[in-house]
């Protein structure tokens, strides 16, 4: 900073510029500067009510024999009334800072959950994880909206899912976490809000990958009996993220663009699976028309579909479709696995579909001078080709020649673009 | 500022739902101590090779199985334990159901831990009460204890649990009719000197 108002001097000075544009570049680098600080307070606030909250929550952890009962419930309560006397506080006095909302929040989240465990402990109650998780983010969920905290929405997101996995894998029987949909529903306006108002915070940024990421890990706890159609409804989810992550809005915020990267990553692994010989065999000996209206798989899938049609067709296309060919991959999908239900044919077009959209990237990495999509493409590639070595009759000097010759890409592609940028 | 009220007064009613949840837990378990039943659980050794759990003792008890009629009864299901006391004073199950029993306040709501393949058709009950939470440093201790008193045929161990109209509350545990916290304090001050 010091430099720069020295070198504004020497160029007022030179008659380079005039005072007023002087006057208006130091302005500019002094509010940018104090927002900057402002960046920081928040960070450190909110990590030092981490560090205050979890230590609370290990304090909880080594409990105190020798007290009473009613000393260890009022120790119980002091650590929550603190937080919402301090949340309180911030309310009334503090509401602009974003410092004292973040952090007050963050402290009152862990004495909530502090509290409720401790209760526990203190009456011996050997509660389940997953109740206790519930009651926890519910009692919280409206700390985001009141106090708008954006940090205890991503607590609260990481919390639900856990929930959601909880009862949905790791429970036995498995219980259908239905609730999670609404709970994740509840946080959405918040979402929305900081797309409107924050789209430039890094808050906004952890949301964009926070979201899909929960959507991706609790999709599959809708498996019931007609686990094999999880992967079209997961197709469609994938993408779906990636027509999001290619709406102007979200295209703007490369290379940051998680919709686009999970989308994108989805699909092909996706594909990949479906390049085997076993996937399409399993989907003809265990697929059964039969109630399959009512699995919940197909209605995911369905709703999943129709969401990415609607914004496929919804969204202002500029581009010609042969520039962006995986937006429309997830019709694709669902189509050759209506086919692989009654023939194998799918099986030899997913193969060329891969091989397609691996020559397509690198093509585009190379158009645009974008090494990470070039690597992409050779990447996709380099995949198809390890998954047919291992179902197919190919003589192995051809698989050495194979792997030799995409090894050989890579060296030349990549160093080829180096010095194209030089 | 009308705006900035609002938002105060909100929060007002959310800090008591957050205060009115852990309340209501705790007047729960109290009326459950006050005015429920006393209940002397046997307990019973448990797994040897059962991880250290740190800030708990485990504990398994004798009476926790009964034969049932059919294994139509799956895992983590809800079930309702009847018990009473046997001739020694320690309880005792009666018997099980999966729908509330009616006319009597003493029974458990419990989980099924499995039952057998073959019949008699044993079935394990998964008591809500099988964690004693103690400080860390003294929960090794004090599971050390309970494993020797479990497996001498001579001492017995016993759980104290307060029982009413399916909700149990554990009160504590004894060995030989000392509270085990008493026999750790007796411990370490032997350790000390």
């Amino acid at each position: 900073m010091r430099n720069l108002i020295k070198d504004i001097k020497e160029l007022v000075e030179e008659n380079v510029i005039s005072k007023d544009t002087a006057v208006k570049i130091t302005e500019y680098y002094n509010t940018k500067k104090k927002d900057s600080k402002n960046r920081l307070f928040v960070i450190f606030g909110v990590l030092g009510a981490l560090l205050v909250g979890l230590g609370i929550v290990l304090i909880v952890a080594h409990n105190w024999d020798n007290f009473s009962k009613i000393t260890k419930t009022i120790m119980a309560f002091i650590p929550l009334l603190l937080g919402q006397f301090l949340s309180g506080y911030t309310l009334l006095k503090k509401t602009d800072s974003t410092v004292w909302r973040e952090a007050s929040a963050a402290f009152l989240f862990f004495a909530i959950g502090a509290n409720i465990s401790l209760i526990s402990q203190i009456y011996h109650m050997n509660g389940s994880l997953t109740n206790f998780v519930l009651v926890w983010m519910l009692l919280s969920l409206p700390l985001v909206y009141v106090m708008k905290s954006s940090f205890i929405s991503l607590l609260y997101i990481v919390g639900i899912t856990f929930y959601a996995c909880n009862l949905g894998y790791w429970t036995y029987p498995n219980v259908e976490p239905y609730l999670f949909w609404v709970l994740l529903i509840a946080i959405m306006p918040h979402y929305y809000t900081l797309y409107k108002t924050h789209h430039q915070s890094n808050f906004f940024i952890f949301h964009n990958w926070l979201i899909p990421l929960s959507l991706i890990i609790v999709l599959g706890t809708v498996a019931a009996t007609s686990s094999i159609l999880l992967n079209v409804a997961y197709f469609n989810l994938f993408g779906l993220f990636y027509l999001i992550g290619k709406t102007s809005f979200f295209s703007h915020q490369q290379p940051k663009n998680s919709y686009l990267i999970l989308g994108s990553f989805g699909m092909i692994v996706l594909l990949l699976i479906a390049s085997f010989d076993g996937f399409w065999e399993h989907i003809q000996r265990t697929f059964t028309g039969e109630k399959l209206l009512r699995a919940p798989e197909f209605l995911s899938s369905v709703i999943l579909f129709m969401s990415s049609l609607t914004i496929l067709i919804r969204t202002p296309n500029k581009t010609h479709w042969k520039n962006t060919p995986l937006k429309y991959l997830f019709i694709v999908y669902t189509f050759l696995f209506i086919i692989g239900i009654f023939s194998s044919i799918p099986v030899i077009l997913v193969n060329v579909l891969i091989l397609g959209i691996g020559i397509h990237s690198i093509g585009e990495g190379v158009s645009r001078h974008h090494l990470g999509l070039l690597n992409y493409g050779l990447l996709i590639i380099t995949a198809l080709i390890i998954s047919r070595f291992f179902d197919t009759d190919l003589n192995f000097i051809i698989r050495g020649l194979l792997f030799v010759m995409v090894g050989v890409g890579f060296f030349v592609t990549n160093y080829w673009m180096l010095k194209k940028r030089d | 500022m009308k705006h900035k009220k609002i938002f105060f007064y909100i929060f007002i009613v959310i800090a008591l739902v957050q205060l009115y949840v852990p309340v209501q837990m705790i007047l729960r378990k109290e009326k459950v101590l006050d005015e429920g039943v006393h209940f002397k659980f046997k307990t019973a050794p448990i797994d040897p090779s059962d991880p250290f759990r740190g800030k708990y003792v485990k504990l398994s008890f004798e009476a926790n199985t009964i034969i049932v009629n059919d294994k139509n009864w799956t895992r983590n299901e809800a079930i309702y334990v009847l018990i009473d006391t046997d001739s020694l004073g320690y309880a005792k199950i009666v018997s099980v159901s999966k729908e509330l029993p009616e006319n009597t306040s003493n029974y458990i709501k419990a989980k099924v831990s499995y039952v057998s393949f073959k019949s008699p058709y044993r079935l394990t009950i998964q008591y809500p009460f099988d964690r004693y939470y103690m400080e860390e440093s003294k929960a090794p201790i004090a599971e050390e204890l309970y494993r020797e008193a479990t497996q001498l045929k001579t001492t017995i161990a016993y759980a104290l649990v307060s029982v009413k109209d399916g909700d149990a509350v554990l009160k504590d545990v004894f060995i030989d009719n000392t509270p085990i916290k008493e026999i750790i304090q007796e411990v370490e001050k032997i350790e000390k000197n």
